[in-house]
């Protein structure tokens, strides 16, 4: 079916050649950067000071500076890290599990879907350090050699888990990015006048030359690794999903959470990418390589996320009524009907409602619609973790203990610095390095094919053109 | 010139005058005094100077005794750092001088504990008591004497003091001494004395918590001005009118003692025991008796008397009329009550808290016609906890404004504070021409006094108690004092003409009048020797004139008139007449039925606060006779409509202190406020009638629009769930609850509930420490949380903080309410870690901070912990606290009473009850030490030494013989949460329910 549309409707758009290719993705490397961009970027740059100065203050003055309390240990903290996190997912699953599939459509979104899940994974990265009461001692949750006998790390520890899923998350995801970089690092090394340019890529593309041996061994390496990364999509969010499955907590105690939190950071991840596409093929000029076509597939991709979603909402609310847990039953009642409902309602809207649209084939072809359900969706997952972890902590077990949450200012900053690392990391990426895979893209344009819909080889795509 | 008598001249003068030499030489050293004839020459010095040596060697061969306390460059005998020692005293946090043990490590007091010897509270030690030790270590006390606010000297003071007395003495001025109750006899003596070096002299005894008119009645009844001495523990049916006797009345810790006692026959559940509590304010007594009637303030007497008649008429005796319309009473309760107290004669009780001399002789007819005057009333030994005098004190006031007093020497008393004084009755104050304030602080009558003299601490001085006639006790100092302050007695006596330090004048009056009184024939020295070491002895009482009761002296009361709303002024634990307005741990621990701490508060009935529009928070403008007062709201079940109470003992300057306790960072907010002050002084509302001073009057109520928001550690009240939300079912099975029937009904065999599917986790092959908490004896008094915070060096946190829900008390009371808004039961439950033996908290931790020890315990490893809270959010209880910030320890002084034994914990870590694991420690290594195991009761967690209910017990669940062994065993027995497997060691007693209604699942909805 894929062939045929490929057949139909090119992947990319404007009949451009191998050169045009290169010299597309590569203007905004090659010239100054416009008003837009520095616009763009000293803002990103301010929340990521401001995010910089809050963290700063919390560590030297506390967590009591966040609005947590006996009863309510997380909130704004692993929501965020949870959020981000699963934001990084999409960048996994196009660049990994869809390379597999031989979803060549992917070739216009992965560079910038990879990067996308690294800086996501640093900003997550930060929560669990800075959550800490005494972030300098968290190395603690490593199993680091030390002198102190046999005073290990707790392996029993879903935390423990963490530290290790989320490692390994990023020391792949960065591997795999950099490895699919090499051939366009060479192109720039090649494009570039001697100098400092030249030289950095030159050590950074690794001696790529273009030749049958270097590309074959390229094919053979990124497969490999595709294949090590797939499993990583199920089992990052799966081992976060632990921190809550494996709790006494109600609400948190549940088998239904490792792929209901896949299905939601594969969600949450699709929404963000194009998110970010849509602005990026707007300030780009992409709009010929990141088409209709994709932002379609990618809709039809979150509609379908969005439905397991939903199931998993509906199952919950079964589930606690199945059980006869009285505990559990109350938990649900009480996100639904209780003081923080509104948070919930929230995430229903967002999640199951606001993705609905995406069955029309009009609004999937609009982009300003699309981008706004997007952003729904974006702030519907950030309001399903906190859901998750707020609503059940608030009023568990115990009435005498029953508490409420709000945030503080300082907790507030700290997510919205996230987001200016975040978009300051991107604007760089955007500005350093190809935004677009060009070597796979040529891949797909489908030169020298008489017949359509032949396989696409990499080779007609040399790094070198 | 070999001439052997020429002559030499040294000058021409000489030459000339050849005797001039010898006589220069004669006055040579005529200044000196040893030339003086008729003072002592060289030699005289010389031999009185050897005289003086020999004798003072001679006489210091002898030991003389350590009469100071001094610190130890030498370590004595017996003496090992870091173990402690423990010294019996009392506890003067009030007038109840409960006997205390000091526990002193490395020469500084760190906790006070209950003395088990002592005859009184028997073990218990009350939240103020124990929160008492702080005031030896508040930086804000007074080190030295200060005239007219400035630093100075005794000498100084004490010159100015004398010399103001003795004009007044030749003018034959009025001289009051106005104090608290004073149980002690070496001070009331020295007071004695010191009075009767004037011709116009009184000593004024004023309680701020008056028990005025019940002594005022027994005069009127007896002839004699006494408080007879409660026997809760032989009356096993109570009534009680507005009387906190378990929180807050008289002698509390004594009391709830006396009460838990009466309600076991052979340590069974008595099924006779019943209490029946009459208020319109819910107190701690009233939310745990089997019956609470809610009734109008006014109607409270009322009632009192209408079962006086109904007991009269049982009896066939006199009755006075009931002047109450009847509907207006509930009548079916009072005849069932009459009869329940009919058939428990002489072992019953009938207490009113009401300051109306005509209800407290009501009262006393009461207890006379149930013939519990000689059972469970005792006027041989009458209690000498209250000897206030309101009309005394109302004859003082009347002479200070009208200008009579040449001297008033305030001590134990913060008149300025505690009593409705308005600007004239201030400035007339000021007038005095000698007023003298012996305060330790500069509260607000000391800020109007000339002299501020200020008395020493008890833990620093030595002293003595005589709280109930006939039974003795001694103050011992315990620590060197801080500062220069200067016990009261030793003022007394240096203000009479006669200087002498306090351990010689309470020797001195024990030798005279107290050892004359013992009969067992023990020389004074033992004598002396044994009080220092039991901490009470038993004495010959006072001899009283207890005459028969005059019945004719009973009167009818008048006829009731319609009030309207009423202000209910009332004691809250903790805070009391506000003499501990400085202490922060009871600034900070929570009310144990309002679970609101920091603040006062106008408690509002729910259908009232309806009515009014008043939600929790709002300030609301109180009048009564051109005073008012802004205060919040508290909306309180079991609050009768009419009434709004309003707890004293705030608004104090001594909370001053408290604008930050907390941590300090950008949006922390003051505790204290717009005053600078902790809450609201509402003794402008206190009414002074003929006879007392009322607790109770008519009040205006407006509202203000504007609020300040209530620092409540419990905003969810009941087992059942919000209307919206319940899933339903029965309620959450936290706090259970047993009957009688239940009970006595053949125990089934208790199996285990839950079959384990995989071998044990923990073998528990030596000790296996656990804890049983009996529910249906736990008062709620709190004496637990205070005493735990103490121990464990918990910080106070402040109020800003405890709005944000992170209380730090190791130990909370959760307090749920059950049946109507309107009177609502009360179920207090001790919650603190329960040492899981499947503990959520320990497999979640990344770094292995919080471990299982092979004996059970929980343990939390401070400086492994790197503070990612997975622990706190992952247990059932929410019993782990956080370190949210750095708690200040800035004060140096404040610091010495920490606990050496516990880890003062920084920032970022996460702590919790640990059993008081250095507390087994010490019993551990003490037993190792005497080669012996371990015996049961060898470990008293601070919560459970204190407790005035014995309600908690710990020890080793692998000892079948252990009592916590028995109690988690017995029928009541049960554990929270049981059903999710997490096996804690804590174990409950099902609360007893007598009326029948009991649910043997939850608490009632």
């Amino acid at each position: 079916m894929a062939e045929t549309g490929i057949a139909r409707q090119p992947l990319i758009q404007g009949g451009k050649t191998l050169a045009q290719v290169t010299l597309d993705v590569l203007k905004p490397m090659e010239r100054r950067p416009g008003l837009l961009w520095w616009v763009a970027f000293l803002a990103s740059l301010s929340l990521l000071g401001l995010g910089a100065v809050t963290i700063a203050y919390q560590v030297t003055t506390g967590i009591g500076t966040w609005g947590l309390n006996n009863t309510v240990g997380w909130a704004f903290d692993i929501t965020n890290f949870v959020f981000w996190i699963g934001i990084g997912h999409a960048g996994t699953l196009i660049s990994a599990i869809l390379f597999l599939f031989r979803q060549r459509w992917r070739t216009s979104v992965n560079r910038s879907a990879e990067a996308m899940t690294l800086f996501a994974v640093m900003c997550a990265g930060i929560f669990p350090v800075i959550h800490m009461g005494r972030p300098w001692m968290g190395y603690w949750v490593f199993p680091y050699p030390n002198d102190r006998g046999p005073l290990w790390m707790n392996f029993r520890s879903p935390l423990a888990w963490d530290a290790f899923a989320i490692s390994t998350y990023f020391i792949i995801s960065a591997t795999f990015w950099y490895i699919g970089l090499i051939p366009d690092l060479a192109t720039i090394r090649d494009r570039s006048a001697p100098g400092l340019r030249r030289t950095v890529f030159s050590i950074l593309s690794l001696g790529w030359d273009g030749s049958y041996r270097t590309w074959q061994r390229y094919e053979t390496v990124y497969t490999l690794l595709a294949g090590l990364a797939t499993p990583l999509v199920v089992s990052v969010h799966t081992i976060v999903s632990w921190d809550f499955a494996t709790s006494v907590i109600p609400g948190w105690h549940a088998t239904i959470f490792p792929p209901y939190f896949v299905a939601g950071a594969i969600f949450s991840g699709m929404a963000m990418v194009l998110t970010l596409m849509i602005i990026a093929r707007k300030a780009m000029h992409l709009e010929e390589y990141i088409t209709h076509r994709h932002v379609d597939v990618m809709c039809k991709l979150i509609l379908l996320t969005s439905g397991i979603v939903a199931l998993a909402y509906g199952t919950e609310f079964f589930t606690a009524q199945y059980s006869a847990n009285p505990y559990e039953q109350f938990v649900f009642l009480n996100r639904a009907m209780g003081p923080m409902a509104w948070s919930y309602w929230i995430m229903v809207s967002c999640n199951v409602l606001a993705p609905q649209f995406l069955w029309f084939k009009r609004v999937r072809h609009s982009l300003p619609a699309v981008f706004v359900i997007t952003i729904f969706i974006n702030i519907g997952m950030w309001f399903e973790r906190f859901v998750i972890i707020v609503t059940s902590l608030h009023r568990d077990y115990l009435p005498s203990s029953w508490s409420s949450y709000s945030p503080t200012p300082i907790e507030i900053a700290t997510l919205i610095g996230s987001f200016g690392l975040f978009f300051t990391l991107f604007l760089l990426f955007c500005r350093i390095l190809p935004v677009i895979a060009i070597a796979e893209v040529k891949g797909v344009l489908q030169h020298g094919h008489a017949a359509p819909g032949a396989k696409a080889h990499h080779e007609e795509g040399r790094g070198q053109q | 010139m070999n001439d052997p008598h020429q002559v030499h001249w040294r000058s021409l003068d000489e030459f000339a005058d050849p005797q001039l030499a010898e006589r220069r030489g004669e006055s040579e050293f005529e200044d000196t005094p040893l030339r003086h004839a008729e003072a002592p020459g060289r030699r005289d010095f010389l031999r009185a100077t050897g005289f003086v040596l020999a004798g003072s060697a001679i006489t210091g061969c002898s030991r003389a005794p350590v009469r100071t306390a001094t610190p130890l460059p030498t370590q004595p005998e017996d003496y090992w750092p870091g173990r402690s020692d423990q010294y019996a005293t009392i506890c003067t946090a009030c007038s109840a001088s409960c006997g205390v043990l000091a526990k002193v490590r490395d020469g500084r007091p760190v906790k006070l504990e209950g003395n088990p010897d002592h005859p009184l509270s028997r073990g218990g030690l009350c939240a103020v008591g124990q929160a008492s030790i702080l005031s030896l270590y508040d930086s804000h006390r007074l080190g030295q004497p200060h005239v007219s606010g400035k630093p100075s000297s005794w000498e100084e003071a004490d010159r100015a003091i004398l010399t103001a007395l003795e004009s007044i003495r030749k003018q034959k001025g009025a001289v009051r001494i106005l104090t608290g109750t004073v149980t002690s006899p070496s001070l009331q003596e020295r007071i004695r004395a010191f009075a009767a070096t004037f011709d116009n002299a009184r000593h004024i005894v004023f309680d701020p918590l008056s028990s005025s008119a019940i002594l005022d009645a027994h005069e009127a009844l007896f002839g004699a001005r006494v408080l007879p001495r409660m026997r809760f523990e032989k009356a096993p049916v109570v009534a009680a009118f507005d009387a906190d006797f378990l929180g807050t009345w008289i002698s509390p810790a004594e009391f709830t003692r006396g009460y838990r006692e009466a309600r076991l026959e052979n340590g069974k559940p008595s099924a006779q025991a019943w209490h029946t509590q009459f208020e319109s304010h819910l107190s701690l007594t009233g939310g745990g008796a089997e019956e609470r009637v809610r009734l109008a303030p006014g109607q409270l007497a009322h009632a009192l008397a209408a079962l006086v008649a109904r007991l009269a008429s049982r009896a066939g005796a006199r009755s006075p009329a009931v002047t109450s319309p009847a509907g207006a009473l509930p009548d079916k309760q009072l005849d069932e009550l009459a009869a329940r107290l009919w058939n428990a004669r002489g072992r019953s009780l009938v207490v009113c808290g009401l300051a109306d001399v005509k209800a407290q002789k009501l009262c006393a007819y009461a207890n006379h016609l149930l013939g519990n005057y000689g059972a469970t009333l005792d006027l041989e030994r009458p209690s000498l906890q209250r000897q206030g005098s309101d009309r005394a004190m109302s004859g003082l006031l009347q002479e200070i404004s009208a200008g009579q007093l040449g001297a008033l020497f305030v001590h134990g008393l913060n008149p300025a504070a505690e009593l409705p004084l308005d600007k004239t009755a201030l400035e007339a104050m000021c007038r005095i021409p000698l007023l003298v304030s012996l305060s330790s602080r500069t509260d607000e009558t000391a800020e109007l006094a000339r002299f501020v003299c200020p008395d020493a601490d008890p833990l620093e001085s030595w002293g003595d108690a005589e709280p109930v006639s006939g039974t003795v006790c001694i103050q011992q100092p315990v620590f060197r004092q801080v500062g220069h302050s200067r016990p009261a007695m030793e003022s007394f006596a240096a203000w009479s003409g006669k200087p002498a330090t306090a351990r010689d004048l309470v020797r001195t009056h024990w030798r005279d009048s107290i050892h004359p009184r013992h009969g067992g024939g023990l020389p004074f020295e033992e004598f002396w020797r044994a009080s220092l070491q039991t901490g009470a002895m038993e004495v010959k009482p006072q001899s009283r004139a207890a005459t028969a009761l005059r019945q004719e002296a009973v009167e009818a009361l008048p006829a009731p008139s319609a009030e309207g709303m009423t202000a209910v002024l009332y004691a809250k634990t903790g805070i009391l007449d506000g003499r501990h307005a400085y202490n922060p741990w009871l600034q900070e621990l929570p009310d144990p039925i309002s679970k609101a701490a920091w603040d006062n508060y106008a408690c509002v009935s729910p259908a009232k606060a309806a009515s009014l529009g008043l939600a929790d928070g709002d300030l609301i403008k109180i009048t009564a006779a051109g005073h008012s007062i802004e205060i919040p709201v508290l909306i309180q079940a079991g609050q009768h409509d009419d009434a709004v109470s309003i707890a004293l003992g705030y608004g104090r300057r001594e909370s001053q202190r408290f604008s930050n306790p907390g941590p300090k960072w950008m949006y922390a907010k003051p505790t204290t406020g717009a005053d600078g002050l902790v809450g609201v002084n509402a003794s402008c509302l206190l009414r002074w009638t003929p006879e007392t001073l009322a607790y109770h009057r008519g009040v205006q109520i407006e509202k203000t629009g504007r609020n300040r928001e209530l620092a409540v550690t419990q905003t969810h009240h009941s087992l059942t769930m919000p209307p919206k939300l319940d899933p339903g079912g029965p309620p959450r099975p936290i706090v259970q609850e047993t009957s009688l029937v239940q009970l006595s009904a053949p125990a089934e065999h208790k199996s285990e509930a839950h079959p384990e599917l995989w071998p044990r986790d923990h073998q528990y092959t030596g000790h296996r420490w656990a804890m049983a908490i009996d529910l249906d004896a736990c008062s709620g008094c709190s004496a637990c949380v205070v005493s735990c915070q103490i121990e464990n060096n918990v910080p106070v946190a402040g109020r800003d903080e405890v709005i944000r829900n992170r209380e730090m008390h190791w130990l909370r009371i959760d307090r749920y309410y059950s049946g109507t808004p309107e009177n609502p039961r009360v179920a207090h439950q001790p919650m603190m870690c329960q040492h899981c033996e499947h503990a959520p908290c320990e497999t979640v931790c990344p770094v292995l901070a919080t471990v299982h020890s092979s004996e059970g315990l929980n343990q939390q490893i401070y400086n492994r912990c790197v503070g990612t809270r997975y622990c706190a959010n992952n247990c059932p209880y929410k019993v782990r606290r956080f370190n949210w910030f750095d708690y200040p320890h800035e004060d140096r002084l404040v610091n010495l009473v920490l606990n050496p034994d516990v880890t003062v914990r920084s920032r970022g870590v996460m702590e919790k009850c640990s059993f008081c694991v250095q507390r087994i420690q010490e019993a551990k290594i003490e037993a190792k030490r005497l080669g012996k195991p371990m015996a049961d009761g060898d470990v008293a967690p601070a919560c459970q030494q204190s407790c005035p209910a014995q309600a908690i017990v710990f020890g080793d669940l692998n000892d079948p013989k252990s009592r916590v062994s028995q109690w988690a065993a017995q029928a009541r027995g049960y554990r929270v949460l049981e059903e999710i497997n997490v096996r804690p060691s804590v174990y409950y007693l099902k609360v007893i329910r007598r009326d029948g209604e009991a649910n043997g699942g939850g608490h009632h909805g």
